[in-house]
């Protein structure tokens, strides 16, 4: 067995504490803050890419293509531990290139004192919390990454602060902070009931009690517990409120920034902690139909929200809300194939919605509002007909239509979801599907294609002639989105493939825990070596093994 | 001693959920706090029972009760760790209660931002504010352009 071993994983979640703290003193200086943000989220980008190709490199059978980073060479179960798999590494690629991209419109549209009030220390802890979110092995420091995350973006959330912002912010705020509450409460539980936080050992251990029928009381409760909280964060139906008020009181970046990661994190924490932990023995049959159901109704009700509304945030936060539906259904299916199309679905999603929020901060630009109804035509304006490109290939890529970047994983939920159990749910998103080509068409349809409105008299006809510059780094942090998701559509194949391992990894999470636990590095005989005979201290046996280790070398 | 906390983690709980639904934010914040109590002491009474008393140490009985810190599972345990309460679910607690400072400045902080610019912390008139201010905008706003 090869050592999983592999330090430079810290990396992603390092960079992002640096480079922000970095940002903080000079805060006043915001060219260099710029800059320090643009290396922070590039280098992730970069960092996460080349572990996920060294992963695919050496993906041997024995460990799966994992790497383990522990953090201070505590062995496992007891100390922290970062693991990096196939759907970490797409999920901190994604997010890191959004991240870059926002940024990049940011520098371009935020008013130089909403940047100056710690809009660039805030960004980098932000995803500092994302990626740690997505590396993290345990309960414990998964909530701590969800409130590094959450504190910074509540500070996102009110940065520049206008009324409206405030008002909506109450919402965001108390709910989450309720969900972290509840997070405790269930991470205390679990620790109560096994005496682990460790994600591979509670994995092992679940496998173990269910297949002898000793699961602990209460196990399925507590797997409900942690479907509020996560469900909460991914905006799943009921719990979805709080999203379509806050996002699009945000500055147009900020909300391609959250629209992108934001509700990623929650269903990649559904993604891993329940094929790991929450479905085994009995618990399976009570929280797989209410995720299932919790999927088709989020899709659905999504998607009406998004034909309902005029006002463009909201027709794109709905529609972020319908991909959360998809990859939810992806995720409850729980075959090696609709993982795969969730993972895919996911960073394609992430890439997509960021893009499409830029772009609706483009057309604010340019038009001065977000209301549907209030603008038209915008194609016969010939500076805006890139825009009217880019909008157009955004829309239909979170539709789906074939050449773009969502039909893939879209195709391959919908086709493992086609079956005995889920079919009413796939028949839904078939549904879903059609809904939301009519809603795509009939933002960009009454936008760019349909009459002009008639309000000649209104001031914004006159400003077309000035505001149709757009900064240069606004126009490249959104094209760069729109072109990542047009290479996800036409040259899917390597992320399909990495897709692919992603879903068998969490399909069969056998390999996560063998690589977690079983690492060769702390082998139980490396241990048993260094034990009594050489007069040492004790601490020696329970500390540092990998020391013991050396020292018999 | 369990007993007595899972007492507190309910009548904490039942506190906090009353004033979360009430419709003043200054109660909603304090019920924020108080959950976030109840959860740190639900992680503690999960960490078993941290002082026994007397009668129980005599009888024995209440060393079963005792988690053992999960680093004597590890190896031979030490005699040492045998009388250790499992010192994990305390380390979570601080963590949750730094946690649970930060956020809780920060809730405050908006509180009085938000006092200060709408004048009230009732949600009822916070949300009355929210239909008042649009047809005002448009006042301000019709003067301003006949002028």
């Amino acid at each position: 067995m090869s050592d999983p071993t592999n330090n430079l994983l810290i990396l992603t979640v390092a960079v992002p504490v640096v480079m922000g703290l970095l940002c903080v003193p000079l805060v006043n200086l915001p060219k260099l803050c710029r800059g320090i943000s643009l290396l922070s989220f590039a280098a992730t980008f970069i960092i996460s890419v080349v572990l996920l190709g060294q992963l695919g490199s050496w993906g041997d059978p024995e460990t799966g293509g994992i790497m383990v980073s522990q953090m201070g060479d505590w062995a496992a179960p007891y100390g922290i531990t970062l693991v990096f798999d196939s759907m970490s590494g797409l999920m901190l690629a994604g997010a890191s290139l959004v991240a870059l991209c926002t940024t990049l419109f940011a520098i371009g549209s935020l008013p130089a004192r909403t940047e100056r009030r710690y809009f660039h220390p805030l960004v980098n802890f932000l995803m500092l919390g994302v990626n740690l979110s997505f590396l993290t092995g345990d309960l414990f420091n998964l909530f701590v990454a969800f409130e590094i995350m959450l504190m910074a973006s509540y500070g996102l959330l009110v940065i520049g602060g206008g009324k409206d912002q405030l008002r909506q912010a109450y919402k965001y705020v108390v709910m989450n902070l309720l969900a972290s509450s509840v997070f405790v409460i269930a991470a205390g539980m679990t620790y109560g009931m096994f005496g682990t936080l460790n994600m591979a050992d509670l994995g092992r251990l679940t496998t173990e009690l269910s297949a002898r029928g000793e699961l602990p009381t209460g196990f399925t409760a507590l797997g409900v517990l942690f479907l509020f909280v996560f469900t909460l964060k991914a905006g799943v139906f009921p719990l979805w409120f709080w999203l379509p008020d806050t996002y699009p009181t945000l500055p147009i970046s900020i909300a391609g920034l959250f629209g992108g990661v934001l509700t990623k994190v929650g269903l990649y924490a559904i993604a891993r902690t329940f094929s790991l932990v929450f479905l085994a023995g009995e618990a399976g049959a009570v929280i797989i139909p209410i995720l299932a159901v919790g999927a088709a109704l989020t899709m659905f009700v999504g998607v009406l929200g998004a034909l309902a509304y005029t006002s463009m945030r909201r027709v794109l936060s709905m529609m972020l809300i319908v991909g959360v539906g998809y990859s939810l259904f992806g995720i409850v299916i729980m075959t090696e194939g609709s993982l795969q199309g969730a993972a895919f679905y996911m960073v394609q999603s992430m890439v997509v919605m960021a893009a499409v929020f830029l772009c609706c901060g483009l057309i604010e630009r340019a038009t001065g509002t977000d209301d549907i109804g209030r603008m038209g035509a915008l194609l016969q304006q010939p500076k805006l007909i890139g825009l009217g490109v880019m909008v157009f290939i955004g829309l239909l890529s979170i539709v789906g239509l074939p050449p773009t970047s969502g039909f893939h994983g879209k195709l391959i939920i919908i086709r493992e979801g086609l079956t005995d159990m889920f079919w009413v749910v796939g028949v839904t998103a078939l549904l879903v599907g059609g809904l939301s080509l009519l809603a795509a068409l009939r933002v960009w349809g009454s936008s760019f294609w349909g009459p002009a409105p008639n309000t000649a008299d209104t001031p914004e006809g006159d400003d077309h002639a000035q505001i149709q510059s757009f900064p240069r780094s606004e126009r490249v942090g959104a094209w760069g989105l729109i072109v990542a998701s047009l290479l996800i559509g036409f040259a899917a194949e390597p992320l399909l493939n990495t897709a692919g391992r992603a879903g068998q990894q969490l399909a069969e999470p056998q390999a996560y825990v063998d690589a977690v636990l079983n690492n060769p590095r702390y082998a139980a005989d490396a241990v048993a070596k260094a034990k009594p005979g050489d007069e040492k201290s004790e601490y020696d046996t329970y500390a540092k093994p990998s020391k013991a280790e050396e020292e018999h070398h | 001693m369990t007993f007595v906390l899972a007492a507190c983690v309910a009548v904490c709980f039942g506190v906090s959920v009353y004033l979360l639904l009430g419709r003043d934010l200054k109660g909603v914040a304090m019920g924020v706090f108080l959950i976030g109590h109840a959860a740190n002491m639900s992680i503690l009474a999960m960490s078993g029972s941290p002082v026994p008393t007397e009668q129980e140490i005599t009888s024995g009985v209440a060393i079963a009760e005792l988690k053992e810190a999960p680093l004597s599972a590890y190896d031979t345990p030490s005699p040492a760790l045998g009388g250790m309460v499992d010192p994990l679910p305390q380390a979570l607690i601080l963590t949750a209660i730094v946690i649970g400072f930060a956020v809780m400045g920060f809730l405050l902080t908006l509180l009085v931002i938000t006092a200060r610019s709408a004048g009230t912390l009732e949600l009822g008139e916070l949300a009355k504010d929210d239909d008042a201010e649009e047809p005002t905008a448009d006042a301000t706003a019709a003067p301003g352009g006949a002028a």
